[in-house]
This record gives C-alpha cells, structure tokens and sequence, in this order.
C-alpha cells in the first residue's frame, strides 16, 4: 500500500468539519474573550481588552483558589475509583456465564439515567430524614441520621458516591471492549505453563488491557473536572463552598453574573488543567499508542 | 486467499456535500402571519393559560403566538432568557422575569422600558412591592403578575396545647419551641424548618432575619455593604447558634422548598418558613399528615423592629429586541388583566399583584386566606434593585452559608470578607451613567 | 473458591447498579405522603398515579421520542464520521497523526458550559435553533472526540493480515473498512455507538437553550419542566425515569450479543 494514494481527505474530511465549525471556534472565542472585561449587566463598561489581568485575578481570587483544590480532589478520588471498579465489572462480564447480558444491562442502568434525574435521586437519598442513605445505615433510629449534604465535610464526598454510581459503568464498557480483545490461547498457554489466576492477570491482562484504561482514565479525568449537574441539583456549589467546582464557579460568573471574560478565564483554567493531566496520563502509560507505528 | 468482494460505491465527498445542502435548505422558512413569540415556564394550570391565550388570537386576528417554554427553576429559565437576549435575537417578544431580575435585564437594555404604555394611575392598581421591584432608575421595565412573600407556618394544634401565642418576635419562637420540643419527648420533631441551602433561597430567608432586626443588606446610596454592622452580624449569629444549633438539626442546611415543607407535612416541624404555596400543600390531606392543623402568620422579627417578608414573584418583561413592540404590549396588557388575573387565581391559588382581586368576592370565596396573605404582601420587601444582584448575592449566599454550616465560624471575618467583595463589585456601579 | 468470589462479585455489581434506581422505581408507586415518610417507607402501596401524570400530564412518551431521534442521528452520524476518520489515523501514514488525536482530545477538554454561548449564535446564525438537526450537529462535535479515541484505539489493536490480503486483491481502503475492519472490530465499534448514544440521551445544557420549542425537547429538558417552582413531583420523576430507562435496557439487551461477538481476530491469529 502505498501512502500517497491513501485516500487522507476523503476519510478525514468529515471529522475536520465538525471540529473546525463546532470545536475550534467555540474554543477559540472562549479563549478571545478571556482576555477581556466584559459584564453584561454594565454595558457601559464596555468590552475592554485587560490582557493578562483577567489571569491575575484568578490567581489572587480565593474562592477561585478554594474551587480549584475541590475540583482536584473529586479527580483525585472518583477518577482512581471508577477506573478500578470498572475494571472489576468488566472482569466479570468478561467471564461467560448465564445471564451476562442482563448484568451487562444492569451495569448500564446508572450511566442511561440522565444525568439532571441521577442527581434528583441522589438529592433524595441523600436526605436527611427520609433518605434511603440513612435509612440502610440506621433504619429507624431518626436521631442517629446524617445529613451528608449539609455538612461541609461530608458535601464533597457525597457528589463523588453519586459519580463514581453513575459513571463507573462508562469506565466499565470501554475496559470490557478492550479486554474482548485478548486472545484466549494467551490464557491457554500461561494455564499450561502452570501460571495461577493472578498471575494471568498481571502478566497477560493488565498489559493488553492498557490502552482501555488509558481511555477510561482520560476521559474520565477530563469529564471529572467539567462536572455540573451533580454539583448544580444536589448542593449548588455549598455548603459553605465545600462542593464550588471550578466550573460550577465558572458557570455562575458566566451565566449568572453576566462576567463573561472572568468565566471565559475560568473555563481556560479547567482546559489547562484538564491537558496537563491528560499529558502526564498520556506519558506514563500510553506514548507508544499514539505513534506512528506501520501497521506489520 | 481473499475472499471479500468488492463492490463499488458512490464517491464519498458527494454524498457528504449533497447531504449539509439538504441540511441547510430546510431551515426557516418566511411566515405569513405575525408571531408573537411567549417564553414562559409551565404552569400548574396550563389550561387556563392555553384558554387565555386562545383568547388573546381571536380579539386579535393575524396574531399567532408561539409558546416557548423552559424549566420552571429560576436559575434555568434565568440561562434560557439570557441566552436570547444577550445574543440581540429578535426571536423573542414577552418573557418572565423573576422578582430579581428587572434591574439586571434594564441596565444590560435587556427588557423595554413600558413607561410610554403602562402609565402610573394603571401601576397603581397592583400592589406595591412589585411595582417597586419593576422599576429602575425611575422607569418601569415590567408588569407583575404573581406575588410571592415569605410566611410563617406553624402546628396550630401544638400550640394551642400548650396554650401558646404564635410568637411575634425571633426570640419567643425559640423559646415557645424549647418549650414544646421538651415536653413532647418526640425524637422526630424539629423546632424550625426552612431553606438554609446555599442558593438564593438562603439569602430570602436570611434577609428576613438580618432586616428585622434593623439592619440593611447594602447601603443603596453609599454603594457600600452593611453585613458587617453590629445588628446583622447579631441576626446571623442568632440563627446558627440559636435556630440551626438549638431548635433546629443540621439538615436544614441542605433544604430547598420542597425537603423543608416535606418534614413539615410529615408533621415533624413545629414551625416553617416558606411561601404561600406552601398553604394548600399543608391543609391537603392526600399531601400532607397535618391538615386542618396548620396555622400562618407574617413572620417574626426581632424586638423593636418590624417583621419583613422577602418579595418573590414573576413579571412579564418584553423584550428590547423585538419588532413588536406594540402587539407585544396588548399581549402583556391582556395577560396581566383583571379578568385574566382573576381566572388564574381561582385556578392555580398563586397570589395575584392586582391588588383589588384580593377583595374579590369570588376569588375570596374560593380562596379565603387570600385576605390574610394580602397584609403579608402589603409588608413584603423586594430585594435591592440592581443590575449587580446576582453577583452580589452569590457573594451574600457564599457568607451566610459559610456562618451558618461551619459549627465555630468567625462570623465577623467572614463578613469582613463578603463586605470586601461586595463593596469591589458595588464600585462597578460607581461609573454608571445618570438616568 | 473462584466461584464463590465469582457470585459475591456479581451480586455486588448488580447490587450496587440497581439499588439506588429500584429504590426510585418503588418511589414511583408511592403516594406524596409515603415519599417522604419519616423514617422511609420500603414498600409502596401500588399506587399508578404518577405514571398517568408522567405520561398524560407531562407528555413523557413525546420527550422519549424526541430523545430517541436525536441521540440515534447523533450516534449514527457520529460513528460514521469517527469510524472514517479512526481508520485513516490508525492505518494510513500521517506523520501528524498523533498531533490530529490530542488536538481532539484537547477540544474535548473545553468545559461545555463555556462553549455554549458560542455554538448556540452559530446555529442560530443557520436557522438551526429548535431543529433536530441543529441539536444533533451540536452533539456529533461533542462526541467526534471520545468516538474517534475509542475508535482509533481499537482499530490499531486490529492484526493487519485480512486487511493486507483485501488490499492487495484489489479493494478500495473504504472498502476494507466497511468490509474487514468494521466486521472484525464490532466489539469497539458497538461500545462506541452505545456511549454515544448514552451521551446524547443524557445532555442536559445544550438541550436547554437550543430547543425551546415543546415539539422538540428531550428528555433531560422535558424533566426538567416536571418541577413546579417551589416544588419537587418526586413521584413523577420516579415514574418517568423508569419509563425511560427501559427502552434503553432493551437497546442493550439486544446489542449486547454484538458486544459481546468474540473477537475472530482469535481465529485470525490461529
């Protein structure tokens, strides 16, 4: 096969359209607009080009600051868990046994929730005098109930159960496809050559499984730190900001407040964040995925 | 070796341009009629409106209007309306504007100013609060149609037991709760229930607090917060130490409406703060544990000072964008008519902002504590008008529920911290042009 | 032992999926004063009201509809384009391969919230505001990203020998694509296409500002217009996210023998 007759722009084409059009124009005035005071409820103030100053005042905004750490620590603890948990499910639905296709349907019931209905559930029981949270830790005993979303501690932790319920299954579905494509005679071989059930794994399939977990820690990263409806229905960013994401903080200057080139800035925070880590995960575990390798 | 057949196709980049043609030719097409484009949110009695507009069409032949409906939520319908507005998109004619928003959407020259059509002999036909609220460095940007007031619910049933007075200022609702918590012995029951959560809902409840006791949200004129003044430090300080820790459970912190009227209706709160909706929800015995034993009252205050209702409701706004000006006003003039208010009231129970239908008889006779909710309305104080409100409030928002959710919170520095940031955005207005 | 920890695996798994949403499912049979009892109520009393509501009052079955249509064009149009473009990624020689796919991924990166302003002037711009199109080319740019990942990755794992033999035979490149590679990798594209479709059935923001008009909202919209101002219809919520979820179910169950379809590459290797 020779390269010049590949035909590039005919299969590229259609994916261009899209990014160019949808994504990069988008992007790009967000990232015009970042470098500007603009409030729209002050429309004298005009649309003033201010530079860095934007930037500065992100650094120096406390509550930016604050919203930053929360937002790192829900990536820090629902990314790690839903790439765990979807690697046991996926371990499982990957052996045969009957039924495997109603599990598999079960597994997906979270994720196909929409969003804005999983996080009214959570709010639901999540409360604090009728909620199935604490009716299963205490059953009747009222006085001894939590109330996870009041409390500033427990806040946080609350959104990140109601993620890691509803996004685990993401995680698992991809690592499944990519644990399907692992040939059994590897199993066969090592079963032969005496190696035990763990050392299968470690040996055969978390090395062949790589590229999945790659993909589901990427884009679970990534979505982790564009987290809204959970945050928006079940705590608005309280109490007491315990819950204020970065992009929740973004959404309500944007929206909210009308301070479009402060919300722009924001929302190029959470992009920047997002690359960093994406290169970080890209260069511990998967450069050699995306180079050029001829196919053999 | 290779058995795969091969068949031909057609090329691949026609196909793709033949299908964005299509795409693009089907768009829009001219209209024959005139729109009148009606954003709104769903109500309760969709019906009666469907009805009323129906009406609308045929005293006004050749107008056709078109509905748009979002989320009821203020915070969502507020990113639906917006999204039009500040994209100049004349698409859009009438809409609702919540009771906080006249003075954002009149400084962005969101909302027409309707001095020329809704003249002062016709505003005074509807109470004053709204009115109030509609307006904006002297000019009026909107035309009420519901009220909204914050009320105090309470067990009749309880207090008369223990042959109680429904307590007129903060202070004896906290000891009449003590009181009652103590000697009924139920682990269940809560004295206090409201909306403490972190979203406007906190700074309604707060405000009735911190202005009852004498105090002001911010200095209108100074364009300088006063939440770091002795008395509203004082109410704040009062409400996490006395409500929240003493009659009160944790949970409150994480209520909006619904969970907060909830326990009430379960019979597990003696007293509860919320807006008159709350009225049939509680004396309806298919919703609630408690009906025909609730009683309501306007809110406490603070001794020496009077009792203050936060103002909520919805206005019909029209948009400056529109190229309708004029239809777009006998549409808002029709919906907001005594006899279209009157229908509404009797179909729904929201209080109206025409004043007169709350001597109705009919409406009366239907909805007898209407007559009681209008003293409450009378006394209700909107919040102050501000193009800034929003980014003021999420700043009052993050303070109360910083001094109220962190059990030994430094209430004075936080409300350092929350005077600092308001008093930096309060300056913005420092540079606004006169009317 | 395997087999013990085997079933305590998937009793958790299933446990942990579905508890949460059983206990909303049996909400959606409770009265309003049953809902929120104090302690809870586990067992409901069997009472359809909210169903009717969900359906009659509110439309349900309409919003479904709608979602269905918007989510399949997405997901149809979107595997198509991702498919096209992850085959030449993974097979033809780019030097700026590598660079096309973090650009994509980068573009994923941008909060959606942020980008909505901008997408919204551009559909209006076309007229596209409250069309199933417009709405649906908005979400095939979301979802291009993470398709063409997930595709390309999968493409690459592919062993080259049909593909080479099919080339060298006389086959175009979209032939072998449609005709050995597509076959072959159906595991990773039906994974693909359900995450997509999930994707586009669950957008929330999007949906809120660019269809107004109650023809052609979505489900997430048409939920959302559930609540009234200050109150909360637990009950039909429940409902209408039981009706929801199950045509969903069933679009699982019945794919899930093609995600489940071993991957012949097996056999091709042998």
């Amino acid at each position: 096969m020779k390269s010049s007759s590949d035909p590039v722009w005919r299969f590229l084409a259609p994916s261009f359209l899209f990014v160019v059009l949808f994504s990069l124009y988008p992007i790009i005035e967000s990232f015009r607009l970042s470098f500007y005071r603009m409030i729209l409820t002050l429309p004298w103030l005009g649309q003033k080009f201010v530079g860095w100053e934007n930037y500065q005042d992100l650094f120096s905004d406390p509550v930016a600051l604050q919203s930053l750490l929360t937002s790192m620590a829900f990536v820090a603890v629902t990314t790690p868990m839903e790439v765990l948990l979807g690697l046991g499910m996926a371990l499982v639905l990957n052996e045969s046994f009957r039924g495997r296709g109603w599990l598999r349907a079960i597994v997906l019931v979270p994720w196909a929730i929409p969003t804005v209905v999983a996080s009214q559930m959570w709010r639901f029981i999540f409360n604090d005098r009728y909620g199935l949270f604490n009716f299963v830790l205490f059953g009747d005993a009222t006085d001894r109930y939590w109330a996870p979303l009041a409390e500033p501690g427990l806040a946080l932790l609350s959104i990140m159960v109601a993620d890691i319920w509803k996004t685990s299954s993401f995680a698992a579905l991809i690592i499944l496809a990519g644990l399907q494509g692992i040939p059994r005679e590897l199993y066969e071989a090592a079963s032969i050559d005496g190696a035990g059930a763990w050392q299968k794994f470690r040996h055969i399939t978390l090395p062949l499984v790589k590229p999945a977990l790659l993909l589901a820690l990427l884009f679970r990263t990534i979505d982790a730190l564009k987290v809204f409806d959970l945050v928006f229905v079940m705590t608005q960013g309280g109490p007491a900001d315990a819950t204020n994401v970065l992009q929740f903080y973004g959404y309500k200057k944007s929206f909210a407040e009308g301070m479009i080139g402060y919300g722009s800035t924001i929302a190029v925070a959470v992009f920047l964040l997002s690359l960093i880590l994406s290169l970080i995960y890209i260069r511990l575990l998967g450069a050699r995925l995306l180079a050029q390798e001829r196919p053999t | 070796m290779s058995l795969v057949p091969c068949f031909g196709l057609p090329s691949l980049e026609m196909k793709i341009l033949l299908a964005i043609l299509s795409l693009c030719l089907s768009g829009s097409t001219a209209l024959a009629q005139t729109q009148l484009r009606f954003v709104s949110w769903r109500s309760e009695a969709a019906a009666v409106w469907d009805q009323l507009i129906a009406g609308f069409e045929s005293g006004h032949p050749g107008a056709k209007v078109v509905r748009e409906v979002g989320p009821h939520s203020s915070t969502e319908f507020h990113d639906l309306v917006t999204q039009k507005l500040r994209n100049r998109d004349p698409e859009m004619d009438v809409f609702f504007m919540d009771v906080i928003w006249p003075g954002e959407f009149a400084a962005a020259g969101w909302a027409l100013p309707l001095d020329e059509y809704f003249s002062v002999p016709q505003q005074k036909e509807f109470l004053t609060a709204p009115i109030e609220a509609n307006r904006y460095q002297g000019r009026i940007y909107g035309v009420p149609l519901f009220v909204d007031a914050g009320m105090l619910y309470f067990r009749k049933d309880l207090l008369a037991k223990y042959r109680l007075p429904p307590p007129r200022t903060w202070p004896a609702l906290v000891d009449q709760a003590k009181l009652i918590l103590a000697r009924e012995r139920d682990p269940y029951l809560t004295g206090y229930s409201a909306q403490f959560k972190q979203y406007e809902g906190l700074v309604c409840n707060m405000m009735e607090f911190v202005i009852s006791n004498g105090a002001a949200l911010w200095d209108e004129q100074q364009l300088k917060s006063t939440l770091a003044s002795g008395q509203a430090t004082q109410a704040v300080r009062f409400v996490r130490d006395q409500i929240i820790r003493t009659i009160s459970h944790r949970g409150v912190l994480a209520y909006q409406e619904p969970e907060s009227l909830a326990l009430f209706t379960q019979g597990k709160a003696l007293f509860h703060r919320n807006w008159p909706y709350a009225w049939e929800v509680a004396n309806d015995p298919q919703r609630s544990k408690v009906a025909g034993h609730v009683g309501v009252m306007p809110l406490p205050s603070f001794p020496g000072h009077k009792s203050v209702a936060a103002l909520g409701g919805w206005q019909l706004g029209i948009s400056r964008f529109s190229r309708q000006p004029r239809l777009a006003w006998q549409f808002v003039e029709y919906m907001a008519s005594h006899d279209a208010q009157k229908q509404i009231a009797l179909a729904t129970g929201r209080g109206p902002a025409r004043a007169a239908l709350y001597r109705d008889a009919e409406v009366l006779a239907k909805h007898p504590h209407f007559s009681a909710r209008y003293e409450t309305f009378i006394l209700a104080e909107p919040r102050p008008r501000t193009p800034v409100y929003l980014p003021l409030s999420n700043i009052m928002q993050r303070y109360f529920s910083s001094a109220i959710a962190i059990p030994d919170s430094n209430i004075d520095q936080l409300a350092g911290v929350a005077t600092r940031d308001m008093d930096r955005v309060l300056d913005l207005l420092r540079e606004r042009p006169r009317p | 032992m395997k087999k013990i920890i085997f079933v305590a695996g998937v009793s958790v798994i299933g446990g942990f999926s579905l508890l949460p949403f059983l206990w909303f499912v049996t909400t959606s049979w409770k009265t309003a004063t049953e809902i929120s009892a104090i302690p809870p109520v586990l067992w409901p009393s069997f009472h359809w009201e909210h169903y009717h509501a969900a359906l009659v009052q509110h439309g349900l079955l309409h919003y479904i509809a709608n979602s269905a249509i918007v989510a399949g064009a997405t997901t149809v149009v979107s595997i198509v384009i991702a498919s096209l473009a992850a085959y030449a990624l993974a097979r033809f020689k780019l030097g700026w391969g590598r660079y096309y796919l973090l650009l994509l991924l980068a573009l994923s990166m941008f909060p959606q919230i942020a980008i909505a302003g901008p997408v919204w002037r551009l559909l209006s711009a076309l007229g596209w505001l409250n069309t199933y199109h417009g709405v649906v080319a908005a979400y095939i740019s979301l979802s291009l990203p993470f398709a063409t990942w997930v595709l390309t990755i999968f493409f690459k794992e592919l062993p080259y020998d049909i593909e080479e033999a099919a080339l060298i035979d006389g086959c175009s490149r979209w032939q072998a694509l449609r005709f050995v590679v597509f076959p072959v990798a159906a595991p990773g594209v039906f994974t693909a296409a359900i995450l997509v479709f999930i994707h586009a059935w669950n957008e929330f923001f999007f949906a809120l500002i660019i269809l107004t008009y109650p023809a052609v909202q979505t489900l997430p919209v048409g939920i959302a217009l559930f609540p009234g101002e200050y109150t909360m219809p637990w009950g039909e919520i429940a409902a209408a996210s039981t009706i929801a979820t199950l045509p969903l179910v069933a679009l699982t169950l019945f794919f899930q023998r093609r995600i489940v379809q071993g991957l012949s590459a097996g056999a091709v290797k042998g």
